[in-house]
Order: structure tokens, then C-alpha cells, then sequence
């Protein structure tokens, strides 16, 4: 029995092409990113090594200027996160809390919360574009209010919060649905406990439910983080083609319209790196919110 | 008491359908602009029911103005190819991963997992030397999206796998079944739902690209997301075509959630869970 489960050659069968592939299409173009960036604009282009410019691209990205959009699209990003993170959550959360207390109707209202996000986002971009510049200003106008100048997308200073509002609307529904689902797994005999005494509606969902989600609420804010530093379907299709107003933006087009390959290989590293530091950031904080967790249920 | 409770109740339904409207009113859009022409789209009917319902948006948006039926048709390719790898790969990697007994078996999962944190932009440049040759062929994107798609497809998998008995092996073993015949007709068909769930998540994930699609496509293994939204770019927008490409692009998925929209929801939350 344990010879058929240590055999070498099975083993390599069954794991070895797995793990050459991906490393071949995953692992070693990240590396490969991490030394173009390390190297000035021509020798990336032409596949020449030799020449290392060290951390000038790096530099160069953050260096503030009239002309360097990069620091500009890191701010939008973390724009996107804190509206994700302050409104968007807040608001699934309390869909969630509604359908897990029970209202008629739970698995209704569920699982249509839900169609936005099986969904394309391509789809919904391509949609708000029309609501945008057809539904919008039609109403705007029935109603006397002001359509932002050059219009909802048009409109220099407005246009990016018009272009989050898309992904905001169409993940709702997945947080909601996380949410909901930790919210039902709490053991019915802890509400039950806590109604007698006397919690009830926002008592009961600040002091017991939300603090027996954490888990889940680390998952969403994971979710909201790294999707807003990845962010590219749709504000790519909503705002004009050359615009550079996110980091995934500002990579893709460096590289595929400017040809700047290191410099966006810089980009992209920026990002991966971001992604990682606030997995570690999250992970951190909810480590100690757990022994804090311990300690209450010991006491 | 009671009666307060019931006000809020009401105002709770009001809320909860209010948002029910909201979350379907891009869909009554879509349906209801892809059968009207592009004067009531942009005249005096953007919101209402088509007045005359031009079905004939379709036929355009499949053949000849829009190319809606190569596009479908390289989707499903891609998708299924995909489906058909990541569930192979995952498959067999999991069941050596965490069945069989080797030193750096941990090591190697890890390695696999770590696939996840790391988004697609970081290895576009460098992606694009390799699969520069194919951009002809479908494989062009199937490769990407299958090697990104394995460490979730392996994470699903290892967490149901784990959960059979040893004993499936052992008493394999004892009736004379070697390793493959064991991994291949006792445990995959145990491991089903679990291929199930996976899949679903990849389907949605791998039918939704965008940024790799737009990089790694020529005009004839376009699919459906690169394509629509090339549509919506031209000069002269046939906006009721375009209305029915979107349509046929969300069909498949929209009907494989109203058929089984528990199931979706299951393999979303797994994908979503892996922190």
C-alpha cells in the first residue's frame, strides 16, 4: 500500500505536468516582468541584457510631475478600495443582515441580488455606457438637474467615480452573498441566547453578528482591495482608450501603446507588490482579532 | 410592539425591492434595447418596450454586420477547452498532491497555491513573447487561462479529496488495482461535485475575460467579450445589434444560473474563499 503511494514514477505522472506548466506560464514570466523592470527601455525591446538600471524605473514612477500620471492612478485605486471598503461593504452587509433575519421572500431577493455577478463585465460595462449617455442625461434633463459638463464620462474632475460605480453596483451581490452566507452558519442557539438578553436588530448585529463573521469580512475586504488594484474591464470600456487613470491602465497602456516595456513591467510589479502587501497587512490584522476572539470566548 | 415590527418589516421590503429593481433594470435594458433600432435608442424611447420589436437586430448581430456567431463559437472553444484541462490538470495534480506520500508534498502545494495571489498584469509582457505565435489559434488563450485557473481548480479539489477515507485506497490496493486505475475509477467519480464546483467558477472567470482576450486575439478566434466591445467602438454603431451581442454573450451564463443557481452561488463562494 504505501509502495503504490510512494512510487516515484506515479507521483511525477500525476504531478509533474501540472507543476511544469504553470510554472513555465505563470511563475517565470513574473519573474521575467521583475528583470525587465530592472533594465532601461532598449535592451528590455531588444531582449539584450547587460545593462541594469537598478531601481531607476521604480524611481521614475513615483517621481511627481506634470507628466507622470502613475502617482495619480495609484490614488484613484485607493479611491475605488475606500469606496468599496466604506460604502459598498456597508451596504451588502446590510442586505445581508436583512435576508439572514429572515424576511419574506430570502431566497428570492438572494439569489436575484446575485445575476449581476455572473454577468460580464464587459456586459455591464457596455450597459452603463448606455445608461450613462442615453438614460442619464434624458432624465437629468426631465428633471431640471445639471448633467456634469462634456457629460458623465466626459467630465475631467467626475469621470472616475462614474466609471466605479459599474463594479460597485455589480459586486454588491457577491459580498452580500459571503456575507450571508457566515451570517446563516452563527449557531441559532447564540441568537437565541442573545435575543433573551435583549439584543435586538442593530444591538444584535454590531455586538454579535458582525464580530462572529470576521473571517468572512476579511475575505470581502480582501476581495475589495486587490479588486481595486486590479481593476481594468471597466474603466477601460467607459472612459476613452488612452487613459491612464488606474494602475492596470497605466501599465497596458505604457506597454502595448507607449512600448515602454520596462517601465510598465515596473508598473506591474508595483502592483503585485501592493496585492501581496496588503494580503499581509489584512492577514495581520485579523490575527489578532482572533486571540482577542480566543480570550472572549474563554472568559 | 407588534405593530412596529411590521413597519419595518414593510420598509424592509421596500428597501429589498427597490434593490431587486436596481440589480435588474440593466437586464430589462439589454433585452428591451436589443430589439429596438437606434433612433428610439437614442430618441424619444430610451427606457420603455420597443415599439416595434426588430428580432431582425439579431440576425445582424449574428451574420452580417457583427460577427456574433465566430465569436460564440471561439468562447465556447476556449471555455470548454479550458474546462476540459483545468479539470484534468487539477485532477491529477490534487490527487498526487494529497493522496499519495512524498517528502515536499506541501512544498509543491503551496507552490500551487500561491498562483492565486498573484494577478495575470504581473505576467502580460513576457506572456505575450510566448503566445505571440499562436494568436491565430484558440490556444492562445487557452494556455493562460488554464495555467491561471489550477490554483484554484486544485484548491476546490484538495479540500473535498481530503475529506475521502483512505480506506478507498487501501482496499484497492488489496483487490489488485494499481495507482491509476484507483485515482482514475474509484476517487474521480467520488469527486464529481467537487469538479462541478471548480468548474463553474472557471467557467464564469474564463467566459468574462477581457484584458488577456484583447491581447492574445486576431480577428478570426475572437470571442465574445473582445468582440462586443469592438462592436460598441466602431464609427457607426449599430446600437440594437450590439443590444442582441450582448444578449447572446450573457445567455449562457444567465441560463446556467437560473438552472442552477444554488450551485453557482456554492462555486463563487468557494472561489472567493480562498485567502
Amino acid at each position: 500500500m504505501k509502495r503504490v503511494l510512494s512510487n516515484k514514477w506515479s507521483i511525477a505522472v500525476f504531478v509533474l505536468p501540472t507543476v511544469l506548466f504553470f510554472t513555465y506560464i505563470v511563475i517565470v514570466p513574473i519573474f521575467k516582468t521583475l528583470y525587465y523592470s530592472l533594465l532601461n527601455e532598449i535592451q528590455a525591446k531588444v531582449g539584450d541584457q547587460s545593462h541594469f538600471v537598478g531601481l531607476e524605473n521604480y524611481i521614475k514612477m513615483f517621481t511627481v510631475g506634470r507628466r507622470n500620471t502613475f502617482p495619480g492612478a495609484v490614488v484613484n485605486s485607493l479611491l475605488y478600495a475606500a469606496l468599496s471598503i466604506f460604502v459598498q461593504l456597508p451596504f451588502s452587509m446590510f442586505i445581508a443582515l436583512l435576508l439572514a433575519g429572515g424576511v419574506k421572500g430570502e431566497s428570492a431577493y438572494r439569489n436575484t441580488f446575485f445575476v449581476p455577478v455572473v454577468i460580464s463585465s464587459v456586459v455591464v460595462s457596455l450597459l452603463w455606457q448606455r445608461i450613462y449617455k442615453g438614460m442619464l442625461p434624458q432624465a437629468f434633463e426631465a428633471l431640471n438637474w445639471t448633467i456634469p459638463k462634456n457629460g458623465f464620462l466626459g467630465n475631467k474632475d467626475t469621470k472616475i467615480w462614474f466609471s466605479f460605480l459599474p463594479s460597485l453596483w455589480q459586486y454588491v451581490g457577491y459580498h452580500m452573498l459571503l456575507m450571508y452566507g457566515a451570517l446563516k452558519s452563527i449557531p441559532q442557539d447564540v441568537l437565541e441566547a442573545a435575543k433573551v438578553d435583549g439584543a435586538a436588530g442593530a444591538k444584535l448585529a454590531f455586538r454579535i453578528q458582525i464580530p462572529m463573521i470576521k473571517p468572512m469580512l476579511k475575505v470581502c475586504l480582501s476581495f475589495s482591495l486587490i479588486g481595486s488594484f486590479k481593476l481594468f474591464d471597466t474603466p477601460w470600456i467607459l472612459l476613452e482608450r488612452s487613459n491612464m487613470d488606474l494602475p492596470a491602465l497605466s501599465m497596458y497602456v505604457e506597454m502595448f501603446s507607449n512600448h515602454k516595456y520596462s517601465y510598465a513591467s515596473a508598473q506591474a510589479m508595483f502592483i503585485v507588490v501592493e496585492c501581496l502587501v496588503f494580503t499581509v497587512i489584512l492577514n495581520w490584522l485579523f490575527r489578532e482579532q482572533k486571540e482577542g476572539g480566543k480570550e472572549l470566548k474563554r472568559g | 410592539m407588534k405593530k412596529k415590527l411590521s413597519v419595518g418589516k414593510i420598509l424592509a421590503q421596500i428597501f429589498l425591492v427597490i434593490w431587486l429593481v436596481v440589480c435588474l433594470f440593466p437586464l430589462y435594458w439589454m433585452f428591451t434595447m436589443s430589439l429596438k433600432d437606434t433612433n428610439e435608442i437614442f430618441g424619444g424611447n430610451v427606457v420603455g418596450l420597443p415599439t416595434q420589436w426588430l428580432w431582425s437586430n439579431y440576425a445582424s448581430a449574428w451574420g452580417s454586420g457583427g460577427k456574433v456567431s465566430t465569436y460564440l463559437l471561439n468562447s465556447v472553444i476556449d471555455t470548454f477547452a479550458t474546462l476540459l484541462l483545468t479539470s484534468t490538470f487539477g485532477f491529477m495534480s490534487a490527487y498526487g498532491l494529497l493522496r499519495m506520500r512524498w517528502k515536499g508534498q506541501k512544498v509543491v502545494f503551496t507552490y500551487l497555491l500561491m498562483g492565486m495571489m498573484i494577478p495575470m498584469h504581473a505576467a502580460l509582457y513576457p506572456l505575450t513573447e510566448i503566445l505571440l505565435t499562436l494568436t491565430k489559434t484558440n490556444w492562445a488563450l487557452i494556455i493562460p487561462y488554464t495555467a491561471f485557473n489550477i490554483p484554484i481548480t486544485v484548491l476546490i479539489l484538495s479540500g473535498f479529496m481530503s475529506n475521502i477515507p483512505y480506506e478507498m485506497e487501501e482496499a484497492a490496493c488489496i483487490d489488485g488495482s494499481g495507482i491509476y486505475r484507483t485515482a482514475f475509477t474509484i476517487i474521480l467519480p467520488m469527486m464529481v461535485p467537487a469538479l462541478i464546483t471548480a468548474a463553474i467558477f472557471v467557467f464564469l472567470q474564463v467566459w468574462n475575460e477581457l484584458l488577456l482576450a484583447t491581447l492574445f486575439t486576431t480577428t478570426p478566434v475572437r470571442t465574445l467579450t473582445v468582440g462586443i466591445q469592438q462592436m460598441s467602438g466602431q464609427y457607426q454603431t449599430d446600437y440594437g445589434s450590439m443590444g442582441a451581442g450582448l444578449v447572446i454573450a450573457t445567455l449562457p451564463t444567465l441560463v446556467l444560473y437560473m438552472c442552477m443557481s444554488g450551485q453557482v452561488q456554492k462555486s463563487l463562494v468557494a472561489g472567493a474563499v480562498k485567502g
